[in-house]
């Protein structure tokens, strides 16, 4: 069978979502049988491209060939049984199962519903023996480790015949020991006539591990090359970059404020002997990628996360819990809007004095007036886009309802602000409206501590920037004209 | 690792009537249902209209609504609590005994703890806050399912007075004031104190569910749990404390039900645990949490309570009753669905 | 380096001690409580002689009251393992005592009133399958109305004025209707008790061999994982609430065989029983986790426990007994049924 050079094509791939272009007109192909990285700074279009191929939303227009055959899975099961399958870092193994058990899920010999120990089974487990002889195929997968896990499901790909495996930031879980056997692995897939689609942000494994490397930018298509041509971490630093301007930093009279934080020596099974200060009105900023430990290290500040080290707050100790936290005096925008900042189901009254509720209150009595006015009063201030405080959460746009959280927090009277990805997943407008509303907040005095993924946010907020590779602060830099893009980019793709 | 997609930037404007919350609008869909429910019956049973019978209808279940008091509030955090009927036994049963007299007699179940009137009730409410607190015990700290462990302390508390009237009732030697409050009317009605407390209680619980701030806990934790985590609430303490007033709420009703019939009785409110339930699926709580009001379980209640008298008008044996609650729950469920599906868009 | 290789070791030795004790603990707890029944009272009666625990009328009785409870064990435990749940089985037991009773009275003979009866119960679990699986009714929801719904039909298959389904002048319950559940047939066992037997025998492979088993686990386990698998839950499950509904079918005729008659309240509170032996025999209450032949194992407690403190304490301590035994069994499960993930 005349099978084509490249398993996959993908040609002028769009993916609108209301008012962003998040993918557009891509267009690269992806050589057989080999490892093919993507690489491209958060928003970049990364993960909806890889949303896209595995079946998990649709694309607005172009086309995918797989083998030069059209491509459009309607759901992940769809897009496993065309032969491609997805690491992701929330594991699919069942728990309760055995590795053998695992690996043939789905795809068992029966005998009127009796499972056979058939030839294709003992294949499976062959496969699963020759990446890794070390996993006994009786353990339970319960107690096997994260990346003894991430092998199982490697092996379950290959054994069913997937032609591309794609593998999401695999290495952010596991230990340093456990990525080489990873690689190991990895490189021998490709005689096993599989090819991998390997997302990382570590561009020194992209360089061990690579043949061919796609970046992407802003949603669009930089370059496709083999590795070999890539000179270094530079040239492709560059390449994710771009001559991006970011937007003006404004400088702000630094003075000498008082300290308001402390961190010292802040660890926990993600963080490594994080220490810093923050001062009075200063916005500080925490730049990492995937993994990097920014919503563990926020978390661990708010108390939602138990942790070593000490933690001081206007010079006390910080308490251990969110409750004790806000009444101290600090407030958190989680990283997820949905699921964890806001109640969708409520409306926009119901959702903004939640953090502070005796401000509204009399003995446990809620004065509905002054909350209203207190509703409206944030409303106003925040320039949230709605009809009224009666309008439910739910309906809100991305960034009106990100500005809900942001007076939720603001309502508890809060002095230090912990933002989690404060703008993901919101457009253009709604994100020079939030900056702006984070410099006035610092303006009246408050400290905000800035957790993103995102360079332009980080450059054009903070006044100092932490950078944050595997849990660790491994650089830190104040912000202003002399920032090299480029370094910053080094540190948090863990360069040295 | 979650990336989420880009929000949308248009806003969905609902329909004008949007002022109008979902919550209020099932309370009100539920309302039209009864009516209907109550002009068909009309229709069809005689003599259902007579002002006799429509307050019959509005008071009859009134220790089940009390019940479903507690029962609507866990509920809406995603609980259930399956106990409040063996609860209801155990109180009354301990509140006789305390209050039997102590003298011996050749009939155990007429020797009791000889207490005074007043110290015994405050034992048996005791007693029920402290099924509530063994149920908190286990769903709030072991984290164990709230069906199973409530149905547990139901068959415990069940049983415990079961073994205190060895499986049948204690009625004798009782003061005479034991009979007092269940079986007071208001001056010149049929009307029940234990009603009155019942109306009471309601009127309490609604103002508390919209009007304090630990009735709006409640439904934020039955919205979503992390983000009151988050925002500072602390989810399990509220939550245990939910349990011990459904307790404390079927000690209520405990102590009114022995009261009118100047018994402890073991098999007293069997299957109301159910009822309760039924009652307040019927007004519209969900257990997807954070919906649902104590107003709209009473309205539930009502619904119950024309759809089972209507079954008694037509000369329906009483075993009816399980199928028609079955039934009535179910396209009460689906109703409410497809009118907030059709609502919402 | 060595001494994380020590401390893995350290948790092998004693997750091997965990997994020992999580796998035999249950068949101590039953062999304690026989213990303890048979030599409650020793002085006043002989042992094994006549009315002691272990006395051959005794284990008999026992095991063939324990056989409703049997018949339901496996198919309940492989539903809980998917992560759902069935409340309804009691009054399913009950309503199909009742129509088998009524079949037989009528004059069905067994070949026919027996499959027709285990078909009701195929109604059962496509009811239960249809609101839970399909109408995506939450599973407790669901099959508490379920429960009212065949609760209901058994009170109204009884004519009125009757308590249950029995011989009445003119209208006798024939006398074979007793053998299944009380006829002597091998080693002094009904046919009710080894047909029970017999199942537990096939849910046990079931679970261990076969395509429903794995995908019960695979279901409870990591839904999402079985759904890219290719698994269909609905199918699935709903396959697992039909099986349900017959065991419970068949345990209502075998309730309605011991007792002669159909009680239309016989088999309440058969689904605590259920859970109860559920619990003992170690299923998480999230599902993926659960054995048969341990639920099985729980089943045996209960039965020993209500007849033995029978025979100890007075009828009106039943309830009580049992809730504490639900109770102790909901501790003993959060203290043994807890993933440790090493490192």
């Amino acid at each position: 069978m005349d099978r084509p050079d490249n398993v996959l094509e993908i040609r002028g791939l769009v993916k609108d979502y209301a008012s962003v272009r998040a993918v557009n007109e891509v267009s690269f192909d992806v050589r057989r049988n080999t490892v093919h990285c993507l690489v491209g700074e958060n928003g970049a279009g990364k993960s909806t491209l890889i949303k896209i191929l595995t079946g998990a939303v649709g694309r607005s227009g172009g086309r995918i060939l797989l083998n030069g055959r059209e491509y459009a899975p309607r759901s992940p099961r769809e897009a496993r049984q065309r032969g491609i399958s997805t690491l992701f870092q929330e594991l699919n193994v069942v728990d309760q199962l055995t590795v053998a058990e695992n690996l043939s899920l789905g795809r068992e010999d029966t005998t009127l519903g009796f499972l056979r120990r058939t030839d294709k089974v003992q294949r499976m487990v062959g496969v699963m023996n020759s990446l890794e002889p070390s996993i006994d195929p009786r353990q339970r997968v319960s107690t096997l480790s994260v990346a003894q896990k991430q092998i199982v499901e490697i092996a379950k790909a290959v054994a069913a015949e997937s032609e591309i495996l794609i593998m999401d930031e695999p290495t952010a879980a596991i230990s340093e020991g456990e990525i080489a056997r990873l690689f190991a692995i990895v490189k021998r897939l490709r005689e096993r006539n599989v090819t991998v689609i390997y997302i990382s942000h570590r561009l020194d494994e992209i360089f061990e591990l690579g043949d061919a490397v796609t970046v992407m930018r802003d949603g669009r298509h930089v370059a496709t090359r083999p590795l070999a041509e890539v000179k270094d971490r530079a040239e492709l630093i560059r390449m994710m970059l771009g001559k991006a301007v970011f937007e003006g930093y404004q400088a702000r009279p630094a003075g000498s404020r008082e300290v308001v934080l402390q961190v010292k020596g802040l660890s926990n099974r993600k963080l490594q002997d994080v220490s810093f200060e923050v001062r009075r009105g200063e916005i500080v900023g925490f730049y990492g990628l995937v993994g990097a430990g920014k919503t563990e290290l926020a978390r661990a500040i708010y108390g939602a996360d138990p942790h070593r080290g000490e933690v001081l707050f206007q010079g006390v100790p910080l308490p251990r819990r969110p409750d004790q936290v806000i009444e101290a005096g600090i407030a958190l925008v989680p990283e997820e809007r949905r699921s964890q900042g806001l109640f969708t189901i409520l409306t926009v009254r119901g959702n903004v004095p939640v953090m502070n509720m005796a401000r509204i209150s009399r003995h446990g009595f809620i004065r509905a007036g002054e909350e209203r006015r207190a509703t409206r009063e944030a409303i106003r201030r925040l320039r949230i886009a709605c009809s009224g405080p009666e309008k439910e959460a739910a309906k809100l746009s991305g960034g009106n309802q990100q500005k809900v959280v942001f007076a939720k927090c603001l309502f508890a009277d809060a002095q230090l602000l912990l933002l989690d990805e404060p703008t993901r997943g919101i457009d253009v407008g709604a994100k020079s409206e939030i900056y702006a509303i984070i410099r006035r907040l610092a303006e009246e005095g408050k400290s905000i501590l800035v957790f993103s993924s995102e360079l332009p946010e980080i450059l054009s907020l903070c006044d100092r920037i932490h950078l944050l590779y595997d849990g660790a602060i491994k650089g830190t830099l104040e912000n202003g004209a002399g920032v090299d893009s480029q370094e910053v980019m080094h540190v948090v793709t863990g360069g040295r | 690792m979650d990336t989420a997609a880009v929000d949308q930037g248009s806003v969905q404007v609902g329909p004008a009537a949007g002022r109008l919350s979902n919550e209020s609008f099932i309370t009100f869909f539920m309302i039209a249902v009864l009516i209907g429910l109550f002009g068909m019956a009309c229709a069809f049973v005689p003599n259902f209209f007579l002002p006799r019978n429509v307050l019959n209808l509005l008071t009859n279940y009134w220790y089940i609504i009390i019940l479903g008091i507690g029962v609507t509030f866990l509920l809406v955090t995603g609980n259930f609590d399956m106990s409040v009927g063996g609860n209801v036994a155990l109180t009354g049963v301990v509140a006789a005994w305390a209050c039997q007299a102590a003298a011996a007699s050749p009939n155990p179940l007429a020797v009791g703890l000889g207490l005074p009137y007043g110290v015994a009730v405050a034992l048996a409410l005791c007693c029920a806050v402290g099924v509530g607190a063994v149920n908190a015990f286990f769903i709030v700290r072991l984290r164990v399912p709230s069906i199973i462990v409530t149905l547990g302390t139901m068959m415990l508390s069940r049983g415990l007075a079961q073994v205190i009237t060895r499986g049948a009732q204690r009625n004798t030697s009782l003061p005479e004031v034991f009979g007092v409050i269940g079986n007071t009317f208001l001056p010149g009605t049929p009307v029940k104190v234990a009603v009155l407390i019942m109306v009471a209680l309601v009127a309490v619980a609604s103002v508390v569910e919209k009007a304090t701030v630990s009735g709006r806990r409640t439904y934020l934790i039955g919205a979503n749990a992390e983000a009151a985590r988050l925002s500072g609430l602390k989810v399990g303490q509220h939550v245990a404390r939910l349990y011990l007033l459904s307790g404390l709420l079927a000690g209520i009703t405990g102590i009114l039900l022995s009261s009118e019939f100047k018994a402890g009785v073991s098999g007293r409110a069997s299957g109301y645990e159910f009822d309760a339930l039924v009652i307040t699926l019927l007004g519209g709580v969900s257990i997807s949490g954070g919906f649902g009001s104590v107003l709209g379980m009473f309205v539930g209640a009502i619904i119950l309570s024309v759809v089972t008298s209507a079954a008694t008008g037509l000369l329906l044996s009483p075993d009816w009753q399980f199928t028609l609650k079955g039934v009535v729950t179910f396209l009460a469920i689906l109703a409410q669905r497809f009118a907030l599906d059709r609502r919402n868009g | 380096m060595t001494e994380a290789r020590a401390s893995v070791l350290r948790a092998d030795g004693a997750t091997a001690v965990r997994a020992a004790v999580k796998n035999l603990y249950i068949y101590a707890v039953l062999l304690l409580i026989v213990l303890a029944f048979s030599v409650a009272r020793l002085d006043q009666v002989e042992l094994f002689g006549p009315g002691h625990f272990l006395s051959p009328d005794s284990v008999v009785n026992m095991l063939r009251i324990a056989a409703p409870i049997l018949t339901l064990s496996g198919a309940f435990t492989l539903l809980m393992i998917s992560g759902y749940i069935d409340l309804s089985v009691g009054s399913a037991m009950s309503l199909a005592a009742v129509v088998f009773a009524f079949l037989v009275r009528a004059g069905a003979p067994l070949p026919l009133a027996l499959p027709l009866t285990l078909l009701l119960g195929l109604g059962f679990g496509l009811l239960n399958g249809l609101l839970v699986m399909r109408l995506r009714i939450t599973p407790v929801i669901a099959t508490l109305v379920t429960l009212n719904l065949f609760k209901g039909a058994a009170l109204l298959v009884v004519p009125k004025g009757l308590s249950a389904i029995k011989g009445v002048p003119g209208r006798p319950m024939p006398a074979w209707i007793n053998d299944y559940a009380r006829a002597e047939v091998i080693l002094g066992l009904p046919w009710a008790f080894w047909v029970a037997v017999l199942l537990v025998g096939v849910l046990v492979v079931v679970q261990r061999r076969t395509v429903l088993g794995k995908y019960a686990a695979a279901i409870g386990g990591n839904r999402t994982a079985a759904e890219l698998s290719g698994i269909d839950p609905v199918r699935w499950v709903w396959i697992l609430y039909l099986l349900v509904g017959v065991c419970a079918a068949l345990a209502g005729v075998a309730r309605a065989s011991y007792m002669s008659l159909g009680d239309p309240l016989s088999g309440d509170g058969m689904e605590l029983d259920c859970i109860i032996a559920v619990l003992l025999g170690g299923t998480a209450f999230s599902g993926g986790e659960g054995s048969v032949a341990k639920t099985v194992v729980g089943a045996l407690i209960i039965v020993c426990v209500t007849t033995g403190l029978m025979t100890v304490i007075p009828a009106f301590w039943q309830t009580f007994a049992k809730g504490t035994v639900l109770i102790a069994a909901v501790a003993l499960n959060h203290l043994l049924v807890r993933e440790r993930t090493p490192l």
